[in-house]
């Protein structure tokens, strides 16, 4: 007979994974043994850890020795079947947690099996997956979907005993989040023996991370652990400070003017990571530096979201290998992969956020106990107070909060249908289980009766003429999409949570390239050169969702651009953003090196108007032939000055029609417009008063057009928007609209839509910061307001009146008596 | 398929549309008035041209799970409807996409409609209009490629031919105006060039497409209670501040 093995108890399962550690000449960490102990315990938890410290075996031991456990004779049998997700917001870094759990389960001598499923899966691969689940599956919250709306997913997930939320503070405050908070909702009742892990950079608010993973107030939450690995890790940042300031200019957003001074730091370094904000950015940096230095030919590479995987793939590898000197990136190379190889991290232009800055600092270095260097490379002089105010935040980890979004409607829609698509949901079992989330945590019986209405009505009640088809309510109750076009389409849209339309990039011949928006393509002409992926191509045509384009020699300067999530500076940033520009006024030896290298600009700035003082408000203004300009300057961050400047614009619109163009920036806001403010009728009207300030500021968003842009995601992801997909180039032309068309519709047709007003709800909640206007202008109210009318335009007003880019309008003007000022302009054919 | 109208058309007397919100312009000898809702009449000819109604939209949208309010529907009845009180044409002339896509529900408002209307009912038939003369047929509207009357061509794609005078729709115009202070509005248009003139979309739930102005051309924004040309100024090449 043969003997069964005995079931192992815990302190045996430590064993086995402490000798793996010693095998590998390593110790396992405090937090490493933490979570296996809070894992076993049947805990759930989130674990604050940042990359390259070993967090993925903090977890991937635990789950495989939890399967050790159930299965004592691991060694020769199989027990198939998902027992582990493990989400991660980023596909590239699907591959590095893959090895690191293969390398697990292989080393423990188990037969688990690990696959990996998102956006770049087969479609064969995906069929055969949905045969036979993988043990442990790494997937993205978008693929989790998915598998919510596959058929019988209750029996995919039953025995699924973890599922790891990787990089939570990156899907924190985003509708990824949400959905993510959904689908754990319902995996919390299909799957009974789950625990619920997350992952987490340090943020601000670290409590509420975990809160809003395992819902407040439920049972995961009580029984659950917050873990820390408190790895003191030395981090330096450098500051690169042109040598002649002189020439250095007072706006921009590229920073080629220092690009001389990165070649020295490539060449000191193994390798080097050079960060930039947008693609487009770091399209021209890569092409520059090849052009001033052809010696890095084949040395330095380019990564960005946008190229094709394969390249993406090659080019990660390339640094694990150190094959390469330099990489240009954009935040795709935020997270996760290991490189070790990197040395130097240079942040070109600001962060937009010390939590990013940290995590860009740390892809150097990239091992407990090594010191990670980054340089900041400004590209505007203004940007060298940030500088010196980022080295001040790291030292004293002044991190942002990640703010989670409430009562988001579309992605509830989005949720329904995919279980409607799937295997139909009875909304007395669903309900229950939304309603322990944090985000729909206030959602009413009303609002849920809406929801369902709309669903199943496209409306409230019954009308006449309407053939609405969406979700149909079934004899007993099941609320199910029979429909298999709807379904379809559905499937497609899950995932495309925002983003302009994309459209592939191909070779005529054949052969990916990558995506791009299609606002780029609509202005190119046929022969136009642009370039892309490091190429100049010529455009030939657009063809079912398809950019057509060969090779081109010809030199361009057309690079696409993209839409970039735009950050703020949190509360505590601006504060020390302000204590560095403050200190331009005092002793010059308490003065850092980067606001002594400003001392020309600070000079200039006095000669038309001043450098203000910790007690004083500055508001210039002056006169271009763009029109009139009122700068303020209340140093506060980008989302606190949208919010003034709309409330401002809002309240001086008041007193006699006019219109405004507004700008704003980290450090103040613009007013344009094309009649003169009289400043001292703003000041005699106390129009930085907070009293009315949520009414106005209300009020003042429908005079905007910020809930008219929050409103197109919210279309796109609720389905009333269909984009298509890109790379499977399925036409579905009849029913694209535009969403700007719809918000117009819902306007003046159904002003009183969940999904409308969400809209508004959204840009109050998430782009306004109420609180921290509130508490700016009660700061303001101690203040001396210094108005200076000056005879040109200031070197702080620079980098505002010349943003072209993200601007906003306000008005109270008639548009027929706007209209009437205004001329089209001529293209000469 | 060729149409031509009989130029039976009686003279009627010289009326004055002395409202401010049109406007009107001569084109060989012939007065055209644009009205605010975006739709053109024909004086001599008693005749008004409405392009790219896209009637049935909504509905198609909804049909296919995007709930676009369905109160929309109505709009385009009661704006047409207005233009006919306004002008009483004799002739209603439809450049095209009339109808979205394949028959919905909205045929059946669309039919009610047009038994209210006196005027004589033709289609120039556009792209998006798949469905059948013989359902148009029935409710006595003609269907035709195009018209060709007194030197002018009247087609739902733009065209260029011979010595015509070109009217057409297809394109959905619209215009981008800019003032001082960096305004900017993007409005729908009537387009004029040399031979030809664009009419504006008139469907409530269209979107529109930016044309550039050209030399020689000639643009009407519609304001939405009014009609205004538009003045058109050459680009100057802005120089940069200097610090």
């Amino acid at each position: 007979m043969q003997h069964l093995p005995a079931i192992m108890n815990r302190e045996q399962l430590y064993n086995i994974a402490e000798t793996w550690f010693q095998q590998q000449d390593w110790k396992p960490f405090t937090f490493q043994k933490d979570t296996w102990k809070a894992f076993l315990q049947g805990k759930h938890g989130l674990l604050n850890a940042p990359t390259g410290s070993g967090k993925t075996y903090a977890l991937w031991f635990p789950i495989v020795l939890n399967y050790i456990k159930g299965n004592p004779d691991y060694k020769i049998k199989h027990k198939k079947g998902l027992k582990a997700i493990w989400i991660t917001p980023l596909r590239a870094l699907s591959q590095e947690i893959r090895q690191s759990a293969e390398r697990v389960t292989a080393d423990l001598g188990t037969q688990m099996t690990v696959g990996v499923r998102t956006g770049d899966t087969t479609t064969k691969d995906r069929a055969k997956m949905k045969k036979q689940m993988p043990d442990l599956l790494i997937t993205t919250p978008e693929s989790l979907q998915l598998l919510l709306a596959s058929k019988g997913y209750d029996k995919m997930f039953k025995d699924c005993s973890a599922i790891v939320v990787d990089e939570w503070h990156e899907l924190l405050g985003t509708k990824r989040g949400v959905q993510m908070e959904l689908a754990l909702s319902r995996l919390k009742t299909v799957s009974k023996n789950l625990r619920i892990w997350g992952i987490s950079a340090t943020i601000g608010n670290l409590e509420q991370a975990r809160e809003v993973l395992l819902g407040p107030d439920s049972e995961a939450m009580k029984n659950s652990v917050m873990i820390k690995a408190k790895l003191n890790k030395k981090i330096t940042v450098k500051s690169i400070i042109p040598k002649k300031m002189e020439t250095f200019p007072w706006r921009g957003h590229l920073g080629l003017h220092l690009l001389e001074y990165v070649v020295p730091i490539i060449n000191n370094s193994r390798t080097t990571l050079l960060f930039t904000n947008t693609r487009s950015q770091c399209e021209i940096w890569f092409q520059k530096i090849l052009e001033k230095h052809p010696e890095y030919a084949g040395e330095i590479a380019m990564h960005h979201g946008s190229i094709n995987k394969e390249t993406r793939v090659w080019v990660e590898q390339a640094i694990r290998d150190e094959r390469l000197k330099a990489v240009v990136c954009t935040s795709s190379l935020d997270l996760g992969v290991d490189f070790a190889p990197v040395e130097t991290v240079v942040q070109i232009g600001g962060p937009k956020g010390v939590a990013r800055f940290l995590q860009r600092a740390g892809r150097s270095g990239h091992r407990p106990g090594i010191e990670s260097v980054i340089y900041f490379l400004p590209t505007h002089a203004i940007e060298l107070i940030e500088a010196s105010a980022l080295q001040k935040a790291v030292l004293e980890n002044t991190v942002e909060d990640r703010l989670p979004y409430l009562n988001s409607f579309d992605v509830l829609l989005q949720y329904l249908t995919t279980l409607a698509v799937s295997d139909g949901f009875y909304p007395n079992e669903i309900f229950p289980e939304i309603k322990q989330t944090f985000c729909y945590q206030a959602i009413s019986e009303d609002q849920w009766q809406w929801l369902l209405n709309f669903l199943v009505l496209g409306s409230q009640s019954l009308q006449t003429y309407d053939e609405y088809k969406k979700v149909e309510v079934e004899e007993d109750g099941k609320f199910k999409v029979n429909n298999r076009g709807i379904a379809m389409r559905h499937r497609f849209q899950i995932g495309t949570i925002v983003g302009d339309a994309n459209l592939a990039v191909k070779y005529q011949s054949g052969g990916y390239i990558g995506s791009i928006e299609e606002f780029f393509i609509s202005k190119l002409n046929r022969g136009d050169v642009f370039t892309f992926a490091g190429r100049n191509l010529e455009f030939i045509r657009i063809k079912e969702m398809q950019v057509h384009v060969k090779n081109s020699k010809k030199k361009t300067n057309k690079v696409p651009s993209w839409a970039g999530g735009r950050m703020t500076l949190s509360a505590q940033m601006s504060e020390l953003l302000r204590d560095e520009l403050y200190s331009a006024n005092q002793d010059i030896d308490g003065q850092s090196k980067e606001i002594k290298s400003l001392r020309n600009l600070f000079e200039r700035q006095r000669r038309e108007s001043i450098v203000p003082n910790t007690n004083e408000f500055l508001i210039e203004t002056f006169k271009t032939r763009d029109g009139c300009h009122h700068i303020f300057y209340p140093f506060e961050g980008r989302f606190v000055h949208e919010a003034m400047g709309s409330l401002l614009g809002y309240r001086i619109s008041l007193l006699s029609p006019i219109t405004f163009s507004l700008a704003f920036n980290d450090y103040g806001f613009e007013l344009l417009s094309d009649q003169e403010i009289d400043i001292q009728q703003v000041l005699d009207n106390n129009l930085f008063s907070t009293d009315y300030m949520s009414d106005d500021l209300y009020k003042s968003l429908n005079a905007t057009e910020m809930a008219r842009r929050k409103f197109r995601d919210i279309a796109v992801i609720s389905g009333m928007v269909f984009t298509g997909y890109p790379n499977k180039g399925i036409k579905m032309k009849h029913l694209q609209s535009n969403s700007q068309l719809l918000f117009d519709v819902f306007r003046d047709y159904e002003p009183e839509n969940l999904l409308f007003q969400q809209a508004f709800r959204e840009t109050f909640e998430h782009q306004l910061e109420e609180g921290r206007l509130r508490l700016a202008l009660e700061r303001i109210a101690t203040q001396e307001i210094v108005w200076r009318p000056c005879e040109k335009p200031t070197p702080f007003s620079f980098p505002l009146i010349t943003d072209r880019m993200s601007r906003e309008k306000l008005s109270s003007e008639k548009l027929a008596d706007r209209i009437k000022k205004m001329a089209a302009i001529l293209m000469r054919k | 398929m060729c149409f031509q109208i009989s130029s039976k058309v009686n003279h009627r007397k010289v009326v004055t549309f002395e409202a401010m919100n049109t406007a009107s312009i001569r084109i060989k000898d012939h007065n055209f008035i644009m009205y605010p809702s975006g739709v053109l009449f024909w004086e001599e000819k008693s005749m008004l041209l409405i392009s790219d109604v896209h009637l049935g939209k909504v509905s198609h949208f909804r049909k296919f799970g995007a709930a676009v309010p369905q109160k929309a529907v109505q709009k385009n009845f009661d704006v047409m409807d207005e233009a006919i009180a306004y002008f009483k044409p004799e002739h209603l002339i439809f450049m095209g996409d009339l109808f979205h896509s394949a028959l919905n529900q909205e045929w059946n408002l669309f039919e009610k409609w047009t038994k209210t209307i006196h005027a004589n009912i033709i289609l120039v038939v556009g792209n998006h209009d798949i469905i059948s003369p013989v359902k148009y047929e029935d409710l006595k509207i003609q269907v035709v490629s195009e018209i060709q009357l007194e030197g002018f061509l009247l087609t739902h794609h733009p065209e260029k031919r011979d010595s015509f005078f070109n009217f057409c729709g297809h394109v959905h115009p619209s215009i981008k105006m800019v003032g001082l202070g960096r305004q900017s509005a993007r409005l729908r248009c009537f387009y004029k060039s040399e031979h030809q003139l664009v009419l504006p979309a008139f469907g409530e739930f269209t979107g529109s497409y930016t044309l550039e102005p050209i030399e020689g051309c000639e643009v009407f924004a519609l304001l939405g209670d009014s009609v205004l040309p538009v003045p058109i100024k050459e680009k100057k090449r802005k120089g940069r501040y200097s610090k």
